[in-house]
């Protein structure tokens, strides 16, 4: 994204900063819709998904086959009360919601979505996700301590051990695949899985890109690793006291964080935008298919994203004690343990370093 | 880790693969089996104990004799009877009235019943809209009972062979 | 005024109230709290200052992991304010001896500029858009101060493993579970099948 795209399509009449401003904003909001768009379907699709693996149908009557679901819990959501507990603690009460929001939505900005196109193109910009996404944890923590509710309380708790937990395995992982890469920038770790689906992160590090997803999903509280929400133990854990659109936000927070991680694991280990095909001979009228586009981006997403729902509706919950011992004793040493051997493979010059 | 193989099975989570492999089976090879209600129902048995009825005979003739059997047997203390000698001299109820919301759908009042008089037929869907509109009288229970009274024959008809 | 020294002002002052919200507020998860705001405001005046990796460090580590630990534990606390008001001031005086002190050292840092910055990098503030400071500092960390960069990390590891071994106790009579012992079980240890005669 640079200003002279934006002078071509503004004129030159505008001043700089305004033209830049206009255009970011711009993509900000368009980004912004299509993101919770893409959430709303994706609630719809997880209740389908997950009907069909227990052989039912799930949500199929409002609009052509359930597609205006939805909208109707929006719409539900929308006209319900906001109930403020008894002595809860009231302006965390509400800024909780968006404190779990905002970090989701803000990590956006330095995922590329296509070759050449990310809102902010910067250097450190694994770095900048990983402190956003950490960051994320406070809204589930405030959240739990402000509704002056021991269910929700509970469940903060939970969410901040599990988090901080998953967080330090994450980081390790994502430190492989920065050894891999050579460099911070999300644009610059895919183009260096340039070469097709051989050349992708995931081969050499498949057990970084298993620590990866796994924490990814303990660190958005999907199942297993839901026991934050754990309805049988603790009702609906941090959010219990939450209703109407409140708790609409925090909905729209772990999908989009979901959304997210399935992003960053194509991202990371699958090559982004970079095609599948791409070295393969195909057809001329195929050759598309060998271009780096958004469309693989999506795709790999939208694979993930049923790998969210898959496990979901495959695996029972862990027991809390459980999920610590995977985080702490088995995921933080088979990373460790992984960054010697590419260490180790780097120093000898061996597969993708063999050049380097 | 007793055995390497207990180790490959830990590490490779070849277990959690068979899991995976179960469920998208029945994702993407198996047929739903949800039945979709209002437009399809599921096959009801003859013996289904759904709203009360009271019947007649063929000649008009209400059944009941008001002998309280079914206001005895009933579990839920439900069904409260009234009687007294009716105009032509035969024993007839003056009150009957069910409470649904006592109703718990057991069918021994059916079970009970010489006559014949008080049954559960298959019908499911049904609501009340107002307070006090739960306790079905005597003209209520005889009025669905004439308007189900060929269902009813042939649910009896068909379940006789097994009383 | 220029756009920087706008936001510089803003997020400076913002950061002041939030310190000394800090030390103010009687509610500690409100302090914990105020505490992390003040640290995302330093994030942010690092950011002004181009050092993007110093700003995100601080915010990964400190408002992503310490803060959360320190609220977890906060947040179980049941403080009695009236307590722990008594000893306000008895300790006073040091408390004042500590606080010049510190003053004395940041003034000391801050007017004699003796921190070596200058001559440490001084083509940072003249690098172009390509400069990368995580590159740079990486560079000086595992370069010129690798050991005490090692020796700084065998310090913290030590400090875990003593807290550890101060705290963990076997207790007796506790039951643990062995996941090993579990994972390697077979049905044949679980169940056994027994073959009865029928009896007539």
């Amino acid at each position: 994204m640079s200003p002279e795209f934006a002078a071509s399509w503004l004129g030159d009449s505008w001043p700089q900063w305004l033209q830049a401003t206009v255009l970011y904003g711009v993509i900000a909001v368009v980004l912004f819709i299509s993101i919770i768009l893409m959430m709303a379907f994706l609630t719809l699709i997880e209740r389908r998904v997950i009907g069909s693996i227990q052989a039912r149908i799930g949500p199929n009557r409002v609009g052509f086959n359930g597609i205006g679901q939805p909208f109707a819990d929006v719409l539900k959501l929308l006209v319900k009360e906001i109930i403020i507990p008894a002595n809860a603690s009231k302006l965390l009460f509400i800024v909780a919601p968006l404190l779990a929001l905002v970090p989701a939505l803000c990590t956006w900005a330095v995922v590329p979505f296509a070759p050449g196109f990310t809102i902010a193109d910067v250097n450190a910009g694994l770095l900048y996700i990983l402190a956003l996404t950490s960051a994320g944890v406070y809204g589930v923590i405030l959240a739990g301590w402000s509704a002056n509710s021991k269910y929700a309380f509970l469940g903060a708790m939970r969410a901040a051990a599990q988090m901080v937990a998953y967080e330090i395995a994450m980081g390790f992982a994502l430190v492989g695949v920065v050894m891999a890469a050579g460099s911070l920038n999300l644009g610059e770790i895919i183009e260096a899985q340039r070469g097709g689906p051989l050349s992708y992160f995931f081969w050499w590090l498949i057990p970084l890109f298993v620590v990866y997803f796994i924490s990814g999903i303990a660190e958005t509280n999907r199942a297993p690793f839901d026991v934050v929400e754990g309805e049988s133990e603790i009702v609906a854990g941090f959010h219990v006291e939450y209703s109407g659109m409140a708790f609409a936000v925090f909905f729209v927070a772990e999908y989009v964080n979901m959304i997210l991680i399935s992003a960053l694991t194509s991202i990371f280990f699958f090559g982004g935008w970079l095609s599948p095909f791409e070295g393969y001979p195909l057809p001329s009228w195929l050759a598309w298919l060998g271009a780096p586009s958004f469309i693989w981006l999506f795709v790999k997403v939208w694979f993930f994203l049923f790998c969210f729902l898959w496990f979901r509706a495959t695996f029972p919950r862990y027991r809390y004690d459980q999920i610590m011992r995977l985080g702490w004793k088995v995921f933080i040493p088979v990373t460790l343990v992984w960054i010697f051997v590419e260490g180790l493979l780097w120093y000898f010059k061996i597969g993708p370093w063999a050049g380097a | 880790m007793k055995t390497p193989a207990s180790f490959f099975k830990t590490f490779f989570l070849t277990e959690l693969l068979v899991g995976l492999f179960v469920t998208f089976r029945q994702f993407a090879f198996r047929p739903n089996v949800t039945v979709q209600y209002p437009e399809e129902k599921t096959p009801q048995s003859p013996r289904y104990r759904g709203l009360h009825a009271q019947r007649r005979y063929p000649n008009g003739q209400e059944r009941c004799i008001a002998c309280k059997l079914c206001e005895a047997v009933c579990p839920a203390l439900a069904i409260t009877i009234e009687s007294d000698v009716s105009a032509d001299g035969t024993r007839r109820t003056t009150r009957y009235d069910i409470d649904l919301f006592k109703c718990i759908y057991c069918g021994y009042c059916e079970e009970a019943c010489p006559v014949d008089a008080i049954v559960l037929t298959r019908i499911h869907e049904y609501h009340m809209e107002n307070r006090g509109e739960n306790i079905f009288t005597k003209d209520k229970l005889l009025a669905i009972g004439d308007r189900y009274e060929a269902m009813i024959a042939a649910d009896k008809a068909a379940d006789a062979r097994y009383r | 005024m220029t756009l920087t020294e706008i936001l510089f002002y803003t997020f400076s002052a913002v950061l002041i109230v939030a310190a000394v919200g800090v030390i103010t507020a009687r509610n500690p998860v409100h302090a914990a709290l105020f505490l992390v705001l003040a640290f995302c405001n330093s994030a942010v005046l690092w950011l002004l200052m181009e050092a993007e990796f110093l700003a995100i460090v601080l915010v990964l580590v400190y408002v992503g992991a310490v803060m959360v630990l320190f609220l977890f534990v906060v947040m179980m606390l049941d403080i009695n304010i009236a307590q722990m008001r008594e000893g306000f001031t008895r300790y006073a005086p040091l408390g004042i001896i500590v606080a010049l002190l510190v003053i004395a050292e940041i003034a000391s840092v801050v007017w004699v500029k003796r921190l070596g910055l200058e001559e440490a990098a001084p083509a940072v503030f003249a690098a172009g858009p390509d400069y990368s400071n995580t590159r740079a500092l990486g560079e000086l960390l595992y370069s010129k101060y690798l050991y005490p960069f090692e020796l700084a990390a065998m310090l913290l590891l030590l400090a875990i493993v003593a807290a550890i071994t101060l705290t963990m106790r076997r207790r007796r009579g506790a039951k643990q579970q062995d996941v090993a012992a579990q994972v390697a079980v077979r049905p044949q240890d679980r169940v056994r099948l027994v073959k009865m005669q029928p009896e007539k």
